[in-house]
């Protein structure tokens, strides 16, 4: 019969996104034992930090919360949070992984979330992990913190221990699935979107953040420079991306995510005008192109086909100057808007990691994991492999984790 | 009320600052009669759950009330380490008293307890009330039957093979292949398709694993997760298998454009498909090729994007470049669809090989000039804003995946939701490849339209969902749900009182419910099946006398509940 349950292989999933998420999971009700290794404090990857998601309009959070829970308590599936892989060495056909787990200063298996030393901290080094960590913790922010101990003292549970230090893990493990997701990169070496120059030009994460329902303006649209209602606001796409200077390739999740805060925007204030700067609108899967025309058409959100050759801060720093051309009907023209957000920096995580040195898989030119290259990379998925929004990602780590079971099952 | 415990946390003082607890305790213990009631520091945090759980076990009460921390933070480990101790988790319930009382009534200490009070009561009269579904446990058949020999279907049935488990593999035509084996080259690796499918059909060929039954014709289905029963022809013989998963990869059509851009009116005016003919045939010379995008596809019938025909214009665009270096090819579009690092690339390869791409707008499309051959192809170029005339011999028209014609009877017969044009539909973006329907899988161009290498991903994850259902070799209806110990058990008739009015078999969305006729009788009563029921409710509410109840949710304990809430 079947091998189900197979007590001699365990697998490595690096990166506790979607893909990851679904890949342990999968292998896990097979009967494999897995290992889920995740450099940020909690799971969930992006979607975690996303608001809404397209084409549902449901929260992000409730789906990927049941099934970080089913994570969390499958006996087969072993969490590392806050874990950097630091080593990789094949020995007998196995891979012997080292992994680094920074010191949770606050354990999270104690903390029970009461705030005590959020209040007390003078340093402003304690905050919450993020709005819908679970189960939600604190974090402590080594490089601000002072080591007064004031939180030490005040902790019910005992949870801080200032002097916890980074443990080292060596895991063996048959195969490691890279499902590594992406990170925004910075755009500031691209002189025409000014960045830093005016606090209202963002980052499509940073407006996801800064308007979310969960977040500090619970769901306003509001300005950071002075906290009043921007009059319109403008979201540039491919910033950054099909753009030979920075990243070639497109992104693929930008134009939905772009529309998708567009609708937001107008159905929480209606008076906001929206205007997106496009160069195609790819709106390529189930109800996406509907969900564009529905909400372009239903709630005014303005198209324009071009990408702006400057943005800046006008004089008075009230408000943004963004100088473009419409390529449809070839008009030039300066634009004054409020906000302005920027769509389309993702960069795979991978590269960072791989750039640093350490043994990794092999990255094609432009960053991804080259499944064909050796067999370290050959079992990918989500962003690392290929821009891929939640369900292509979810698809490609279900794939990854079939895959390695059958290299497995076929070696013997 | 004697043998229900309740179980407070104070959780060092964030609850017990806000909610007084004597008070709560003096009501508790005097009025509603609550013999034994508990308050720990913390019931999450190893030190008092211990000797919590040996005073529980001393009381001898059965059932728990926990007033806790939400759900949400760390009420569920309180309820999993009740259950680690023996507990039933049927008889527990968690009442939050942290989030949703006492921190957001903080400067209103009595009214906090007040709602503390009715919540604590709430939990009793439901713990009260409440009664048991009665399970069944089904073994799951170790087969899987997959719908459809494409792409899609192949790589689900390998990966299931390799895996160890036996597939019956049900194909509409004569041989395996699906859509694939009428393309010459497949995108975006430009390698031929028959070398491409090789790999696939030989290792079909030589599984025992695999049995394939070409020209298939599903004629009924029936059953629940782990025991289908599939009748089915096959080359003119009747046959049966009880499979205990169905991934579902019939497929999908392409549209002909009857109509649209004269074709059929002119010659050379041909589809996507018949220039992949005549690629395999080896006889494609033109001087200068025209490919229009979207046609039939973003419009008002179908107002949605295929996906595959741009990468698919681009690759049979290069294709011509390829075989004649002095060729013109345009390619007129409304927006290139090439998402992502690889088809980008793609799209980069074909503006370097001098491909031309002209956008046009939807209000002013292309107009084909000739009368029995193309003289040129007229076109509005909306970024020059110029109108260009391209001579041209040959007119190839992209058109989009439309779904099979049948989608709607496998779809009746399984019970599964299509889209508004005809694809299967997924529950959650979260769960792609999921219906409905616990045990079936959709994958590749049934689902949506995708290229080859998007459903073979596609067929192997569904695959991997499918060995999932199957490795447990049995299950309990209770046990049996998306996100194990949430199942909130079944619905339940009462034979004696149930009219057979049919009212709760119309509205159930699982098609859980049939009405069976009493022997000897002319009545008929509702039953319910167990293993496809998910609780939803929906029968109750429409049950005209009470026959139909959720046993955990009956009209005594949700009735119960809203008098102690607003009595």
């Amino acid at each position: 019969m079947m091998p189900y349950h197979d007590e001699d292989n365990q697998y490595l999933i690096v990166g506790g996104g979607v893909a990851g998420i679904i890949a342990a999971l999968d292998l896990a009700e097979t009967g494999r034992d897995v290992y889920l290794v995740d450099k940020a404090a909690s799971l969930g990857g992006q979607v975690a930090k996303l608001d809404k998601i397209y084409p549902t309009d449901h929260c992000a959070f409730c789906p990927l919360w049941t099934d970080i829970k089913k994570v969390q308590n499958h006996y087969r599936i072993t969490v590392h949070t806050s874990s950097k892989l630091t080593d990789i060495t094949e020995e007998n056909g196995k891979y012997a992984v080292t992994i680094s787990k920074e010191p949770t200063i606050i354990d999270e298996n104690l903390c029970i979330y009461c705030g005590r030393c959020f209040q007390k901290c003078s340093a402003g080094a304690v905050r919450p992990l993020w709005e819908h960590a679970s189960p939600p913790s604190h974090f402590i922010d080594a490089s601000i913190c002072t080591d007064c101990g004031d939180c030490v003292d005040i902790c019910p549970t005992g949870a801080i221990d200032l002097n916890r230090t980074a443990v080292e893990i060596v895991l063996s493990v048959n195969d490691i699935i890279w499902a590594t997701g992406f990170n925004e990169i910075d755009l500031s070496p691209l002189p025409e979107f000014c960045i830093g120059s005016h606090p209202d030009i963002m980052t499509s994460l940073e407006f996801e953040k800064w308007t979310a329902e969960a977040g500090r303006n619970k769901g306003g649209i509001i300005r950071k420079l002075n906290g009043t209602a921007p009059q319109n606001i403008a979201f540039i796409q491919c910033a950054g991306a099909r753009d030979q200077r920075m990243l070639p390739y497109c992104s693929a999740v930008c134009c939905m995510h772009a529309i998708k805060q567009a609708q937001w925007v107008k159905r929480r204030e209606p008076n906001i005008d929206c205007c997106i700067f496009y160069t195609d609108l790819r709106t390529v899967g189930r109800d996406y192109y509907e969900y564009s025309l529905r909400d372009i058409k239903g709630s005014g959100i303005k198209l324009i086909r071009g990408r702006p050759g400057l943005i800046y801060p006008l004089p008075d720093r009230e408000s943004i100057a963004v100088k473009y051309e419409n390529t449809l009907t070839q008009v030039r023209e300066i634009a004054r808007f409020d906000m302005v957000v920027l769509n389309g920096n993702l960069q795979p995580s991978l590269v960072r990691t791989v750039e640093k040195g350490m043994r990794g898989p092999s990255l094609d030119s432009e960053g991804f994991v080259d499944t064909t290259r050796d067999d370290l990379s050959r079992f990918a998925g989500g962003f690392a492999l290929e821009p891929a929004d939640i369900a292509d990602s979810v698809i490609q780590g279900s794939s990854a984790a079939i895959n390695v079971v059958t290299k497995t099952i076929y070696k013997r | 009320m004697s043998d229900i415990i309740v179980l407070l946390c104070r959780c060092f003082g964030e609850i017990d600052q806000t909610i007084d607890f004597e008070i709560v305790r003096e009501k508790l213990t005097k009025d509603r009669g609550i013999s034994s009631l508990i308050c720990a520091d913390s019931l999450c945090i190893g030190r008092d759950i211990d000797t919590v759980i040996s005073q529980i076990k001393e009381s001898g009460g059965r059932k728990v009330l926990v007033g806790a921390c939400s759900v949400l933070a760390r009420g569920d480990q309180v309820v999993q380490k009740l259950v680690d101790e023996g507990i039933v988790r049927s008889d527990i319930h968690l009442v939050d008293l942290r989030e949703g009382c006492a921190w957001i009534h903080q400067d209103n200490p009595d009214g906090a307890r007040q709602k503390a009070l009715n919540l604590i009561d709430m939990g009793l009269a439901f713990l009260e009330h409440k009664d048991e579904s009665d399970d069944v446990s089904v073994k799951i058949n170790q087969e899987v039957m997959v719908v459809g020999a494409g792409p899609a279907g192949l790589a689900a049935a390998l990966s299931l093979a390799r895996f160890g488990v036996t597939v019956h593999l049900l194909e509409r035509s004569s041989t395996p292949g699906g859509m694939l084996k009428l393309i010459s080259r497949s995108y975006p690796k430009d390698d031929a398709t028959s070398i491409r499918l090789k790999p696939y059909l030989d290792e079909v060929e030589k599984t025992s694993r695999i049995r394939m039954y070409p020209q298939s014709k599903i004629l009924s289905i029936k059953g629940y997760t782990g025991n289908f029963t599939v009748r089915f022809s096959s080359e003119e013989e009747e046959l049966s298998i009880s499979p205990g998963a169905i991934i579902i990869a019939s497929g999908a059509m392409v549209f002909l454009p009857n109509g649209l851009f004269r074709y059929g009116e002119i010659q050379n005016v041909i589809t996507q498909m018949e220039l992949e003919t005549r690629f395999k045939k080896g006889n494609v010379t033109a001087r200068s090729a025209v490919f229009i995008q979207c046609v039939g596809a973003r419009c008002e019938e179908r107002p949605y994007c295929s996906t595959i025909c741009c990468p698919a214009s681009i690759k049979n665009a290069m294709q011509i470049k390829d075989d004649n270096r002095d060729a013109e090819v345009f390619i007129l579009h409304r927006g290139v669809m090439t998402p992502g690092s690889v088809l980008e690339r793609y799209y980069r390869k074909a503006l370097s090989k001098g491909i031309q791409f002209v956008r046009f707008d939807k209000d002013s499309p292309p107009v084909i000039k000739g009368d029995e051959d193309i003289e040129s192809v007229e076109v509005y170029d909306a970024i020059t804003g110029l109108t260009r005339t391209i001579e041209s011999d040959l007119v190839i028209l992209s058109t989009p995946l439309i779904p099979n014609h049948d989608n709607h009877h496998l779809a009746e017969m399984l019970d599964l939701q299509l889209d508004q044009y005809g694809f299967f539909r997924e529950i959650y973006p979260m769960h792609p490849l999921e219906t409905r329907m616990d045990g079936i899988f959709i994958c590749g161009s049934a689902r949506w339209p995708v290229s080859s290498g998007q459903a073979i991903s596609q067929g192997e994850a569904a695959a991997m969902k499918a060995a999932s259902v199957l490795c447990r070799e049995e299950v309990t209806a209770s046990t049996f749900s998306r996100v194990p110990g949430l199942k909130f058990g079944h619905a339940r008739v009462t034979p004696d009182s149930c009219t057979g009015c049919g009212n709760c078999m119309a509205v159930c969305p699982f098609d859980a419910i049939r009405l069976q006729r009493i022997d000897g009788k002319y009545t008929y009563v509702s039953r319910v099946n167990k293993m496809r029921c998910k609780a939803c409710g929906n029968c109750v509410s429409v049950c005209p006398n009470g026959t139909m109840q959720m046993p955990e949710h009956n009209y005594l304990s949700v009735c119960e509940m809203i008098e102690k809430a607003f009595g």
